[in-house]
Parts: structure tokens; sequence; C-alpha cells
């Protein structure tokens, strides 16, 4: 209990002390969100034109509108649905993903691309947390360019993992065993329950994944290992040797992403009026998805904080700070520009 | 099991309720109707529906041409159920038939090849995971003509099956059953008949899911004779019923201390030796019988009452994990029992039975004479009105299905239509669920969420525009029902729908007085009868004084759709007096040729083919505003004005008369549009969605 309570306010620190980390993914995601933003904006305002129905739509909703605009909307607009406005967006997209419902393929490229770039970004975010000190611009970017290769084959890996759980499993448990389980039942309240039972397992087996992905992601950065294969075996010893402390920090992460999500439910901005309450309701969205990423960034320091536990010192990390660009083609390019051979 | 006993007992009491036992249901009916009512149900009338003229018995309130003395046992264990019924059927056609015609709607599901599932797989539904033990079948065993002291005649040699809407030879649907002599007009046989049946799971809101039965369409009925022959159609997909008015006695025996609902009221029950129970219920003036039963149910009882309408005993059996519900179906009832008891009629039954149905019993919005199923969730929000939208809706239908009996094989719109009309109105005239709110379902459709901001309306969620505008073109209304393709989204958008939009749409061009005073009459002068749609047409006619042919050849005869909008609105200035030289070079008064005045012109069009009047409000800068009429034949039409400011806004049918309009959104233009703010705001609400998606798919990486 000790060690989880310790790698998680170390993590804490570790997060709040790299607030270019925080900003940087926050940045990540608005230029992930605003041209396709622009994109639904321009649908919006074709469809609108100079009608008077837009009115309505400055200063609260105008419903039949929305109809009309969601029978007709192609591409990122199929997705402008009731359902983005407040807390509606979370409950939408979790519920989502534990029901292994589609994205539409507009939405599914921005969110593929936004993947690429945080994996691109996390060797260095990484890098940075488990140094647990300031590595320059140069040196976090070093560190991305260093590990993407190798997280992008962990990725394949885990790729595997999670089309096998959404692919097989998710099938198997809510497919076919709930069909069968639910079959004759009359009581909905039951079924309930049993669907609560099948998330705890089908989020157990993600989680479980989830984890040996992200401590084979740290493990590979602290001990600059270069096989993932490896990586994954050694993220898997890891846990099994402390199981209580890995699966109890995890939890302790999680509920921090429950907690945002119950505070977000209670500020959460509905549709509001125009003009300065739209930045406002803009405002707390934006402090609401800064939260997530707060958390989400918890996982990978505390879990390299909780790893490092196990290590020589706290922030040990094998390969030095990397220095960018170190790479053979970088290399030649510079030279070529400098004249050199 | 009874077959050979009971054919006289039956025969008895049947004559005995047709002569006089719906003496009481005569009485509550004669309870004070709106007054407008029952002034213009006086009123002298071409009827041309099927009943037109049938006289009615003293102390009854349809013609019960069609008696029913019915025993069944229900045989848990094989979900199968046993029945004889003893049929007493009056000719009240003017022509003489050789042959009965029965539905058989439990075949619908006997296998693959019948008409409805052949249709179904037209539509795209497969059934594919309808398991061995899920189809159902009928069997009728013996028909005989029971002609009194002599011998019964057996006529079962001669019984086929017939299919006259498609001439599918695999669809069993329907037996003609030859007779020895026709049945002369005003003639009365007694047929009985004898069946098993396996209870399906649940198709079309009849079936079983564990110990839960809702037994609808289950024993042999009638068809209707018409003057033209027998209207007995197949079971087809997206078709209801039609059937004639008549008393039913019915006697169901269940396993043993399972509750029972059904049509009508309960006369008595007993507990049998073998630990079966016999549940007795009777019902005068019905057109059908439907029952439940299930140890499951919770009984619930509340009482309608009201200073003119008479009382109504509600009887509620309900899930028990909705115990909490009751009041909230309660209410609705009591809505429709208010509403439309005011508007059109009153409700002459004493009682009504409201059915909550099991969950995914696949029974839920369904009704039946006195008795119907609503439908609710475990979690039910309080300003979603889920369970009392279908509520209001399914005890709608006591008025129009149960009370006025039109066909709903081939105008199903007269009922579902005039009720989803009616639903929409009578729940904007309750202040308890006025204010209603869209929702959605997650995590399998189990956690609600209410969108607070989305207040749904009567004239557009209400009457189902969003609906209408996807499948409106899909056919003609007049096309019968069960001919619609695709089969049930077009039953939505026209039966349901586009009816209910056209019937608002009447109400705000008559105004409700008169609109009133049309459904009023219609409902007085068809109840218990069969109406056709041209006597609501004459009914609409005569009582608004107009002739509205136009309207009905455009939303009945036609699938063209509505819509008008605003296509250019230009301001420009007025030059200023002046001449042209003999050069052609234009010379102005005041040298500048700029006058003080802007020329606006206004072009409004008619985007869609059907018709409709429509105003222009035309609003200027200065606050001034024209109102103009147009009577939109026209592909379009313009209004010109020489004021000293420009047009500020134009907005085409600005009451909103014509809700059938399908893209409200360009009937009105603004010079100062508001799109840009509304475009800003919603983006950044939208890209909150997507950062809010990203951060959560971000957690497999």
């Amino acid at each position: 209990m000790t060690s989880i309570i310790a790698a998680f306010r170390d993590g804490a620190g570790r997060v709040r002390r790299a607030p270019a980390i925080l900003a940087g993914v926050y940045l990540l995601i608005l230029i992930a969100t605003v041209l396709p933003g622009l994109a639904v904006r321009a649908d919006i305002a074709a469809s609108l034109g100079q009608s008077a129905e837009a009115d309505t739509m400055v200063t609260g909703v105008n419903g039949e509108w929305w109809d009309q605009f969601g029978e007709s909307a192609t591409g990122l607009s199929k997705t402008f649905s009731p359902t983005i406005v407040g807390f509606g967006a979370p409950l939408d997209n979790v519920s989502r993903v534990l029901d292994h419902g589609a994205l539409p393929v507009a939405v599914a490229a921005v969110v593929g691309v936004f993947m690429l770039a945080w994996l691109l970004l996390a060797g260095g975010i990484i890098d940075r947390f488990a140094r647990d000190r300031a590595t320059r611009r140069q040196a976090f970017f070093g560190a991305c360019g260093v590990y993407f290769p190798r997280f992008l084959r962990l990725g394949i890996l885990s790729l595997a993992g999670y089309w096998l759980l959404f692919g097989y499993v998710h099938g198997w448990l809510f497919d076919r065993l709930w069909n069968l389980a639910t079959h004759d039942m009359t009581v909905e309240r039951t079924a309930f329950m049993l669907r609560l039972a099948l998330y705890a397992v089908f989020g157990a087996l993600l989680m479980l994944w989830n984890v040996v992905i992200d401590y084979a992601r740290i493990r590979a950065v602290v001990e600059d290992r270069h096989s993932m294969f490896g990586a994954l075996l050694a993220s898997w010893r890891f846990m099994v040797q402390k199981p209580a402390a890995v699966g109890g920090l995890y939890l302790l992460n999680g509920l921090c992403f429950v907690v945002v999500l119950a505070l977000y439910a209670i500020v959460a901005p509905g549709a509001g009026g125009g003009g300065f309450a739209v930045w406002i309701g803009f405002a707390i969205g934006q402090i609401y998805v800064l939260a997530r990423l707060f958390v989400k960034l918890m996982f990978y320091a505390s879990q390299t904080a909780l790893f490092q536990q196990s290590l020589a010192h706290a922030e040990y990390t094998a390969a030095p700070v990397p220095v960018w660009p170190d790479s053979p083609g970088a290399e030649a390019i510079i030279n070529a520009a400098e004249g050199r051979r | 099991m009874r077959a050979h006993l009971l054919p006289v007992a039956v025969l008895t009491l049947a004559v005995a309720t047709w002569a006089g036992a719906g003496a009481g249901l005569a009485q509550r009916s004669r309870r004070p109707a709106p007054a407008a009512a029952a002034r213009l149900a006086a009123a002298p009338v071409k009827p041309a529906g099927t009943t037109a003229g049938v006289p009615i018995q003293p102390g009854a309130l349809s013609p019960r041409n069609a008696n029913y003395s019915i025993d069944v046992a229900l045989d848990h264990t094989s979900r199968t159920l046993t029945g004889q019924e003893v049929i007493t059927w009056r000719n009240i056609t003017t022509t003489s038939t050789s042959e009965l015609r029965f539905h058989l709607y439990y075949n619908a599901w006997k296998n693959m090849q019948s008409t409805y599932l052949r249709e179904d797989g037209v539509a795209g539904v497969t059934n594919d995971t309808v398991a061995p033990g899920d189809w159902a079948w009928i069997e009728v065993g013996a028909v005989r003509l029971l002609t009194g002291d002599s011998t019964p005649i057996d006529l079962s040699a001669r019984r086929r099956y017939i299919s006259p809407d498609d001439g599918n030879p695999n669809d069993q649907t329907v037996l003609q059953v030859p007779l020895p002599s026709p049945v002369r007009p005003g003639e009365t046989i007694n047929i009985e008949v004898t069946w098993t049946s396996k209870v399906p799971r649940t198709f079309a809101r009849t079936g079983t899911i564990g110990n839960y039965y809702l037994i609808g369409q289950w024993f042999p009925k009638l068809g209707v004779l018409e003057e033209k022959g027998w209207n007995c159609h197949q079971f087809h997909t997206s078709t209801e019923f039609f059937s004639d008015y008549g008393v039913y006695d019915v006697r169901m025996k269940v396993p043993g201390r399972w509750m029972l609902g059904a049509t009508g009221r309960e006369q008595s029950h007993k507990d049998n030796a073998d630990g079966t129970t016999t549940w007795i219920y009777h019902a005068d003036d019905v057109h059908d019988f439907a029952w439940t039963t299930s140890p499951d149910f919770i009984e619930r009882k509340a009482r309608f009452e009201h200073k003119t309408l008479p009382p109504v005993e509600m009887r509620l059996l309900l899930q028990p994990e909705h115990a909490a519900q009751a009041e909230r179906h309660f209410e609705a009832t009591r809505t429709t029992l208010r509403f439309y008891g005011e508007w059109f009629g009153a409700y002459p039954y004493p009682n009504i039975t409201i059915i909550d149905p099991a969950w995914q019993s696949g029974t839920g919005g369904m009704e039946y004479p006195t008795f119907f199923t609503a439908g609710s969730r475990w979690l039910v929000p309080a300003r979603v009105n889920d369970p009392e939208g279908v509520t209001v809706h399914e005890a709608g239908h006591q008025f129009w299905y149960a009370m006025v009996g039109n066909n709903e094989f081939e105008d199903a719109w007269l009922d579902e239509g005039f009720n989803t009309y009616s639903t929409a109105r009578a729940i904007d005239a309750n202040p308890l669920l006025k204010t209603n709110y869209d929702s959605r379902r997650f995590f399998g459709g189990f956690i609600p969420y209410v969108l607070a901001d989305f207040a749904l309306s009567r004239e557009v969620a209400g009457n189902g525009v969003s609906e209408y505008r996807i499948a409106g073109k899909s056919d003609v209304p007049s096309t019968p029902s069960y001919k619609y393709f695709p089969a049930w989204d077009t039953a939505v958008a026209l039966s349901y729908e586009k009816t209910a939009l056209w019937l608002n749409t009447l109400e705000r061009y008559l105004g409700w007085p008169t609109m009133q005073r049309i459904m009023s009459t219609y409902f007085e002068r068809w109840k218990f009868r069969h109406p056709s749609p041209q006597d609501f047409f004459a009914v609409v006619n005569e009582v608004s004084g107009r002739d509205m042919t136009w309207f009905f050849d455009q939303v009945y005869r036609s699938s063209n759709v509505f819509d008008y909008g605003v296509q250019a609105v230009r301001s420009e200035a007025i030059p200023g007096p002046g001449f042209v030289d003999r050069k052609g070079k234009p010379t102005f008064e005041d040298g500048t040729g700029q006058g003080d005045r802007l020329r606006s012109t206004v072009v409004v069009r008619r985007y869609g083919e059907a018709i409709f009047p429509v105003d222009v409000l035309v609003s200027f800068a200065n606050g001034e505003q024209v109102r103009e009429h147009w009577d939109g034949r026209d592909r379009w039409t313009s209004f010109v004005y020489d004021r000293g400011v420009g047009v500020d806004t134009v907005v085409v049918d600005p009451d909103r008369v014509l809700l059938l309009d399908v893209n409200r959104t360009n009937n009105s233009y603004r010079a100062h549009p508001a799109a840009g703010a509304a475009a800003q705001k919603w983006m950044l609400k939208w890209m909150v969605w997507l950062q809010d998606a990203l951060t959560t798919y971000g957690f497999f990486i």
C-alpha cells in the first residue's frame, strides 16, 4: 500500500513538474480537433445559410433543424448528434468503447492520426517522467525519435491484443454469452447486473492488457530495451512480482478518471446561449480535457515511478539523455548540408 | 376436452348476451358527450363504410354480429393452447354468402414461407435467430355448423387455405370454409371450431417469454363480410387487424395462482383440481379479445373520474421491477380518457386494463379492446415521456381502433395516424406531460441519459416530422396499407406521421373548434362501425363547410411533399428621376442617380410538388411588417417593396400552418443571418466531444 501511495504521489509530482508535457499534449489534442471542427463548422453554416432557424441555434437548440441536418450529414458531421452536448459526450464515447460500437470512418481517421502522434510523443513523455528533470526540447524530441520505432513495433503487438479482445472476447461475452444468458430473461434489473458483471470481466481483461503494454513501454524507456517482445515479457514479470502494487496503482489512477468524470457530470455545460457563454462553456470543456490528459499522464508517471522503486534509484534510466538528431540518416543529411563527407 | 359438452350451453349464453347483456354499457354510453359532437352526429350523412346503416339492437353499442364463446387451456410446458369456440355470426350485409373465412394469424410464423415472413425477408428482416421452439402455428381440428336440434354438420372436409392477396400457396393465415347453404342477409348461424396452437416466442407483439404470455390474435377469427364479399386478408408483416363487433365470453385455463388480465371484465375464477385456474371474462361490443398471464405480475388499481365523462376502473398489471411507476401509467391513461373523452367522445366501457410487459418480451405498445400493453424500462427518468408516451397512445387506440373500427389492413392510417395526432395533442394538453425531453440510452441500452436541452414539441417530435421526411415519398397513402414497401418504414412515415402531420395542419388551417367538431362528429358517427377514408373526408367537408378535396388529393392520393421556401431577397437603391439624352446617357435630376429609397424584391418558391396556400411575412429594417398571402400554386412568386429601408427578415408560413413542410430551414431569410455565430458555438461544443473521444480512445496507447 505504501508503495502504491508513494508511486501515486511521486507520479503526480512528476506530472506537475513537467507542465510543458501537459501543455504539449493539450496542444496536440487541440490541433487534432481544430481542423475537423472547422469542417463541421462549415457544414453547419452552410446548412443554416441565411435562415432564421440559426437564431435558436445561437440562443439554445433547434431540434428540428438538428434532425434535418443529421439526416443529410456526411463525414465528420455525421457525428454531430445531440449527445455531443455536456456529459453526453463522455457517456457516448465510453459507452461506445465498452459496447464495441463503430466509429464513423472520418472520426476513426482522426483518432488514428491522434494515436500515431501520441505514440510518437510517448517515448519523450515517459523519458521525461523517468528522469524527472527538465531534459530540454532537443532531448525530449530525441527520445521521441529513439523510441518511436520501438513503440510502433510494440503498438502492433498491442493492437493484436486489443483486436483479440474486441474481435473475439467481446463478441463471445456480449453476443454469445449474453444472448445465451438473457434469452429467456424477463427482468431487466437482473440483466443489467449481468451486464455489469460482463463489463467488469471485459474491463479487467482490457486493463490487464493495457497495464502490460504500459509497463512494456516504461521498461523499454527506463532500461533502454530494443526488443519489444522482451519488454512485454519483462513487463509481465514485473506484474507477476508485484501484482498488488501494479493493480492497486492502476485502480487508484482509474479512480481519478472516475472522479474527473463525476465532476464533469456536475459542471458540464449544456447547450447554453450565444456570445460569451459559448466561450465559458468551451473553457469548462477544456479544463475537463486537461484533467483527462492529466490523468492519462498520471498513469504513465506513477507507473514509471512504481517501476523505478525497484531499481537502483528513483530516477534511474539506462540510456543517456538522447541527443537529437542522432540517427545516421539525419547525420548524413547534416554532413551533406555542411559539405562534409 | 369440453368440446362435446359445450355447444348448446355456449350457444344459449351467446344468444343471451347478444340480446341484452350490453344494456349496462348502452346506458353508460348515453352519458353526456360533447354537445357539439352530439348535435353534429345527428346530422344527415351518406356513409360509405362497411357497417353503415346496420341497425343496432336496443341495449347494444355495436351491431354485435360476430359473437364468440371460447374455452381455451394454456399448457405452459409445451406453450400450447387448446381451444374450442362457438361463433354466432349474423350476415349484416345485403348479399348472401356461401362460405366463411377465418384468420389464422399464428400460421404467419409457421415457417419462412408464409407471406408475413417472406415480406419480412424482402424488408431485410432475416428472422435467422428464431430457435426451433420459437415458431408458432395454429391447427384447426373440427369446423361444425350447429343446427339446433339436429346433428351438427361437419364442414372440416371442404375447408382449405387460401391466399386472396398474393396467391402464396404456402401461406396458411386464411382458412376458407364452404357452407352447405348460403347465409342470407340478416340470417344467423352458429359455428363450432376446435383448434390447437403453439404460442410463438414473440412475433408482432404476441407471444411468450419465460413465464410471461401475451396472447393476441390467437383464435380462429372470422373476417368481415362486406357487400362485395369477404374482407379477410392474409397476415402481412406491417399490418394489423379487422373484424366485426360482438360479445365475447371467454374461459381461460392457466397454471394455478398465475395472474390474468384480458379484454372485458372478469366474471369469476375458480381453482381446478388439476392445479390450474380457470378465469371467466365477458366483453360486450368489442371486435377482438386478448389476454395475458404470468405469475410475476403485481396488480394496482385506480379510478378515472371526471365531471361529465363516465368513471372507468383502471387495472394495471405491472412488472415488480416497475412497481414505482404505477402512477405514471395511471396518469397517462387518465390523460387519454380525459382529453380524448372531452374532444371526441366518451369511453363507454366500465374498465380498462393496462399491461406492463415483461422485459424483452417484445409485446409492448399494442392495443386490444379495453386492454393494452404499455412498455417501460427499469430506469426511466422523470422528464422523459417513457412510459407515458406509449401509454397515452395505446390507451388512445380504445378510441381510434377499438371503438372506431376501421380496416387496419387497408387503411391503417385511419387509426394509427389519428391516434398519433391525438396522442401528441393530449400530451401537450397535460401540464404534467407537456414538458418532456429527448433522451438516449447507453451501456447496452440500460442507462438512460436525458438531453435536457432538447425539449420535445407536439408539432415536431409528437407528429414525427423527421420520420416523415425520410420516407414520406415512399408510397401513396391510398395504397392499401398491407402493400406498403418498405413495409415498416413506409407504415411509420405514412400511417403514423404523415397522417398526424396533415391532421395537425388541418387543425391549424381550419382552427381547433372546427377540427374538434370534425373529429367528434366522425367519432360519434362511426364508433362501433367500420368507416372508410371517404367517410372521414365527407365529415370534414360537411362540418367545415368547405370542400377540402384538394387537400385530401394531395395528402391521401399522392406522395408529393410540401416544401415552400425563400429563394432570393434583393434590396437595391432606386435611382432618382431623370432622363436619357440623345446619346443614350442617363441624366439624373439630383446629378448622382442615388435615390434615398430601396427597392426590395422577395422571391418565394414552391420547391415541392404539393400545393398549399401560405402567408409570407416580410419585416423591414425599421420594424415595419407586411403580411402577404400566396395561393402557393405557381412555382414561384415575388413581392416588390419600395421603402426607405431594406428587408430584414422574410418568413414563409410564419404561423406554421403547414406542418407537412419538409424543410423548415429554407422557410426564412435574414439579411444578417446568425449562421456564423451558431456554427461557431456548435463547432466548439463538437470539438469538446471529439477531444473527449480522443482521450477515451487514448486509453489504448
